[in-house]
């Protein structure tokens, strides 16, 4: 590995990580309040430090999904987690990268000198996000809520028993996905929707997959990739010095120990079979191309040089730049190449001395496309206003251990996930440069630049 | 003065009571008749208004002077006292004006007694406010008019629920339950008193009486004649299941409330006081007072005094093996807030320690002791891992690994290893050495003996077993950390069993002869339950700690010393049965899963163990004595000689606690003094005629009472 560049005092270094196994939404971890999950990840990586808790200066926790019980979810993990009362605790929301948009915010308070242990990340259950009520019922409801005598109370419920009857029908003829008075619309998929254009996230994947021509093989070969490499990654080993074991409630008889998604039956002609979800006639997005909806956390721990070196830890990596930057909505999937050129202005870097590359698979055609458009000068005269290309990637230095494909993408917890995966592979391979970066849903990108700490 | 006269605006006043000298109010032959003569006075006032308040830090008046009581010894002292008592209360009901108790914190005993004679009532809503009526826990029963009162106040349920079980509520449940008309903010306490004060002259509504009106149907059906009968029919059942006929005076409260209900004060105060002083004289409440005397010791941390170490606070532990007993130590430490990591070999292990701390909560969830947000807080409290990550910053490790001296040294030194220089170690052993295990830690006075007893969230035990080498301040650490997880310590020195083991282990060895000489088991554990008031008995007692335990702790011991532990035939026979006791179902007793079948003696174990069917020859006083005396003697050379523990005080203490040992005898040595140590002495003599084991130790025969 190359020397390092200049150290600094307030250089943002990054201790460690932790994280929960990532299950999809709807099976092992569907009960388990995100507060939990943010909580499991974050006790063990305040454990493995042997972190004295009375030296975190915040927390700062990515959320998506804004459970109504918890609606400052980092506060309460923080509290259920051991970290004192008087520290305080925000929550983050850019969409997919919440839990990079978390160690942003600490970057700037430790680098600015506000704050010297800050303790980031995730957490998301897309299984516990709620239905919701349409407008219409909801009105009934807080009539008969606010009703104060009986005629009243009686008179609100004839309306939402007439209601009733119009939801039953409406529930058992129209649509499954379709909008109507009276029928509870699926949170999950609210939040999978665009609210500027108002299509799916599937479906700008579809419009990346066309404008910049991948074949639906090109993508399941990709994909199929994620599952090979991730499982070759548990097999040998390597995730489990991010993972915590996870003891399942109420009955602590089953524990996670790895990741649920990542198949090694998986296979390319299996995944050939599937039909596209978003567009049925001349789609190629389908539910094996695509990431699953998913549970999970992770954490971690960023302290200032000065801090960390008077404490004796060894840190793993330390910031050095990071980007956010937007795009029209509907190719939200493209993000990444839009973000990546700004990281690395800001970095002093080119994309080639970058060694190792953490790119968020949303979708395996959004990853594709964000490869070619990186590797493209047209792209870059057009949309970048730069002179020629961005840099090639080269397969080898993208997501080594299997991506969001395989693993899962519990939104508001990705981000974070990116970063520990990303500095643990670079510091067993003795990459000088990492990049970890994610497309945002709602039409941004963004990007994180690690440079090793040779520990 | 004890009590001061303030006047307010708007002709209320203001009793103050400040007891002089002391943290708490007590009413006592000194305050009792200052009292009166404030209340006299204030009879011929023109204040429109009496306000009862204390000025005690958070504390109203904590009942009757123990020490007072504790020095009578005939009917007519209590007779007196009891008088004085009622004969004020009476004029703080009969005062002209309306009154008010300003119940700032503990009320309780005497304490609730007097508010209960003021017409109006308000409380504190500070945490440490209670108010009730826990005399029936020192054997006696309510005096200065309680058992009139509260019935009168309350209705007959509520009341019998409070005074037969001495219960003592919070201020939430008083309110609910209407022994206090209001409950307020600390702070607005005073100013809230004065305002309704004001009110009620203002308004001249006058005294009032407070009598509980029956609300609901039911509620009427169990006040009318025929539903109290039945009330009173299942309150007699319920206190004879508890108490199994050993206690007088909840019985006495049941029959003074069944006499008085609803009848005329002068003659009612009249035969509840005959019956306070019918049970205040019995041995049983006095054997009571002493127990509680034994409880404040430790509060108080008498026995430690001499050393001038002070406590390291405790607020985070690891716990090394995360079995039932790792489980349960989980438990009560994260339940009073103590951050815990528990630690083991495998997950399986570890899950069935989080489920086991998770289940004992969901009971207190489904009780509504706990809401599900103390719940999630306390679960959030424990974890569970394989590996040391963490131990850094852990105050304080609990070793409840395998019993195996080797094993526990490693692990020992590696945990040492792994924490923090001036982090302490202690180990949870029943039978090892502590000082041999100590010398594994690279700082031994850092290492000590934390001996739980299994159950743990059910016994209050905790032996704190200081090795040659452990510090004061560490044993003086492991003994407030014992108080703060909620149990009672005891220090001990390191010896074969300790104190607790060490006197039941030739109880135990007893019992096997007696079932050797051709007693039967049940009848063994009977006389011990029903006659001496044993929870269980010995066989029982053998399956719970489990036969395999009991066998290898009775080997270590006839090693330790020699021939005065000798193990009955049947009992060698015992160790080739496969019978393990309770945790494989099968021991003396067979037992179900299901809870409903009650466990009963495998009838093939007579001959199993080489004995013919049991013809009971002994009589009962024979089997008693050989058992409880067997242990008294180990307890002279424990006490004497070897210096176990320094007082009786903490053998009595450690074998209620520890082992169930019936309160109302006052502990093991009590018990001993109250039949003379002679003949004791005596009988073990006669009874080794035939078995040397039970051979009077020299150092019985040298003493005439263990408590001097």
């Amino acid at each position: 590995m190359p020397s390092s560049s200049p150290k600094s005092a307030r250089d943002v270094v990054l201790i460690d990580g932790s994280r929960t196994p990532f299950a999809k939404a709807g099976t092992q971890l569907k009960n388990i309040h995100p507060a939990l999950l943010g909580q499991v990840a974050l006790k063990d990586l305040i454990q493995k430090t042997n972190l004295d808790v009375n030296s975190v200066d915040e927390v700062i926790i990515g959320n998506t999904g804004n459970p109504p019980d918890s609606v400052n979810i980092s506060r309460v993990v923080a509290l259920q987690s051991g970290i004192p009362q008087k520290t305080s605790a925000y929550t983050v929301h850019r969409n997919c990268a919440s839990a990079m948009e978390s160690i942003s915010n600490g970057y700037e308070k430790i680098k600015s000198g506000t704050m010297d242990v800050v303790l980031a990340g995730g957490t998301e259950s897309m299984s516990q996000i709620p239905w919701l009520m349409p407008k219409k019922i909801q009105n009934i409801l807080d009539q008969l809520v606010s009703s104060r005598t009986t005629g009243q109370r009686l008179g609100n419920l004839w309306q939402l028993f007439r209601g009733n009857m119009k939801t039953i029908s409406e529930l058992m003829l129209t649509p499954p996905m379709a909008k109507t008075a009276f029928k509870p619309l699926n949170g999950v998929m609210e939040g999978l929707t665009d609210p500027f254009v108002g299509i799916n996230m599937g479906q700008t994947a579809e419009i990346l997959a066309k404008e910049w021509g991948l074949s639906r093989l090109e993508q399941d070969e990709f994909s199929l990739r994620s599952h090979q490499l991730a499982v070759r990654a548990q097999k040998e080993g390597k995730l489990k010095t991010e993972i915590t074991p996870f003891f399942l409630p109420p009955d602590y008889k089953e524990v996670i120990m790895e990741d649920k998604g990542p198949r090694e039956s998986q296979n390319l002609e299996a995944l050939t079979k599937l039909k596209p979800f978003f567009d049925k006639m001349t789609g190629t997005i389908t539910a094996g191309n695509s990431c699953p909806i998913t549970d999970g956390a992770a954490m971690i721990l960023m302290m200032s040089r000065e801090k960390a070196e008077s404490l004796g830890y060894k840190p793993i990596a330390r910031i050095r730049s990071y980007g956010f930057a937007g795009l029209e909505p509907e190719r939200m999937g493209l993000g990444p190449a839009y973000s990546t050129p700004l990281a690395l202005k800001r970095a002093g870097l080119s994309l080639n001395e970058i060694k190792l590359v953490e790119l968020n698979e949303a979708f395996a055609a959004q990853v594709l496309s964000c490869i070619k458009a990186l590797g493209s000068d047209e792209f870059a005269k057009n949309k970048l206003g730069l002179s020629q290309k961005v840099g090639e990637l080269s397969m080898d230095q993208i997501n080594v251990n299997g991506g969001a494909i395989a693993i899962g993408h519990p939104v508001g917890a990705t981000g974070t996930r990116l970063v520990v995966t990303l500095m643990k592979e670079m510091q067993r391979r003795q990459v000088q440069f990492g990049l970890a970066t994610l497309c945002i849903g709602g039409g941004q990108g963004g990007s994180m630049i690690l440079e090793n700490e040779g520990n | 003065m004890a009590f001061q006269l303030i006047s307010h605006k708007d002709n209320i006043a203001e009793v103050s009571f400040d007891f002089p000298n002391e943290k708490v109010n007590k009413l006592s032959s000194q305050s009792l008749p200052a009292l009166k003569k404030m209340l006299e006075d204030l009879q011929k006032s023109n204040f429109k208004f009496v306000l009862f308040t204390s000025a005690k830090k958070k504390s109203f008046v904590v009942g009757a002077d123990i020490d007072e009581i504790r020095k009578f010894t005939t009917k007519d002292q209590y007779d007196n006292a009891v008088n004085v008592g009622q004969s004020v209360f009476n004029l703080i009901e009969d005062l002209p004006m309306p009154t008010m108790a300003v119940i700032n914190g503990v009320c309780v005993g005497g304490g609730c007694e007097m508010v209960m004679a003021c017409d109006y009532r308000m409380i504190s809503e500070d945490e440490s406010a209670r108010i009730g009526l826990p005399e029936i826990k020192l054997g006696i029963i309510p005096g200065f008019g309680g058992c009139l009162r509260m019935p009168r106040i309350l209705g007959l349920q509520a009341a019998l629920d409070i005074i037969l079980s001495g219960k003592i509520v919070a201020p939430k449940k008083a309110l609910k339950a209407g022994l206090v008309d209001w409950m307020v903010h600390p702070d607005q306490l005073r100013e809230q008193a004065l305002r309704m004060a004001s009110e009620i002259v203002k308004k001249n509504s006058g005294k009032r009486k407070k009598t509980f009106s029956p609300k609901g149907m039911m509620a009427q059906v169990l006040e009318s004649g025929l539903g109290r009968m039945l009330v009173f029919k299942k309150a007699k059942e319920a206190v004879l299941k508890e108490t199994k006929g050993f206690y007088p005076a909840p019985l006495k409260a049941l029959e003074v409330i069944q006499k008085t209900y609803g009848q005329d004060r002068a003659k009612s105060l009249e035969i509840e006081r005959a019956a306070f002083c019918e049970v205040a004289v019995t041995a049983v409440s006095k054997n009571l007072i002493h127990v509680f005397d034994l409880t404040e010791r430790v509060k108080k941390n008498v026995t430690l005094t001499q050393s001038s170490a002070k406590a390291q606070n405790v607020s985070s532990m690891g716990i090394l093996g995360a079995g039932t007993m790792g489980g349960g130590i989980a438990y009560v430490a994260a339940d009073k807030g103590i951050r815990i990591q528990m630690k083991d070999l495998n997950f399986e292990a570890l899950g069935k320690g989080l489920k086991h701390a998770q289940d004992l909560w969901m009971k207190l969830v489904k009780k509504r002791v706990i809401n599900d947000y103390d719940f999630r807080h306390k679960m959030a409290l424990v974890s569970a891992g394989v590996d040391y990550a963490g131990f850094k910053t852990l105050d304080v490790v609990v070793e409840a690994i395998v019993e195996d001296m080797e094993i526990k040294k490693k692990v020992i030194a590696e945990t040492a290893s792994k924490m923090k220089p001036d982090g302490i170690i202690v180990t949870n052993t029943s039978s090892l050495s502590v000082n041999e295990m100590q010398i594994a830690h690279p700082h031994p006075e850092f290492f000590a003996g934390m001996h739980f007893f299994n159950p743990v969230h059910k016994m209050p035990l905790v032996e704190v077993i200081q090795g040659q080498k452990t510090s004061d301040q560490t044993v003086m650490t492991i003994y407030e950390l014992s108080k703060k997880m909620g149990k009672m310590p005891v220090v001990v020195k390191d010896g074969p069993g300790f104190l607790v083991n060490r006197l039941l282990l030739p109880y135990m060895g007893e019992a096997a002869y007696l079932l050797q000489d051709g007693m039967s088991i049940e009848q063994v554990d009977r006389m011990y339950t029903k006659t001496f008031g044993m929870p269980m008995g010995p066989f029982a007692l053998m399956d719970e700690v489990g036969l395999d335990v009991c066998i290898k702790v009775l080997k270590i011991f006839k090693k330790a010393f020699g021939d005065r532990i000798q193990m009955a035939p049947c009992m060698e026979k015992l160790a080739t049965t496969g019978r393990l006791g309770k945790k494989n179902s099968k021991g003396f007793y067979l037992y179900s899963s299901d809870r409903n079948v009650k466990p009963a003696v495998d009838p093939v174990i007579y001959a199993e163990l080489g004995l013919p069917q049991p013809t009971n020859p002994l009589a009962e006083t024979e089997c008693l004595e050989r058992g409880i005396f067997a242990m008294i003697n180990e307890c002279s050379r424990a006490l004497l000689t070897d210096k176990i523990v320094d007082h009786p005080h903490e053998v009595d203490l450690a074998m209620i606690m520890g082992t169930g040992f019936p309160p109302f005898r006052g502990g093991l040595l009590r018990y001993a003094d109250s039949l003379g140590v002679k003949y004791i002495a005596g009988q073990l003599e006669k009874y080794s005629q035939k078995a040397r084991r039970l051979k009077p130790a020299p150092e019985l025969l040298e003493i005439n009472k263990f408590y001097r």
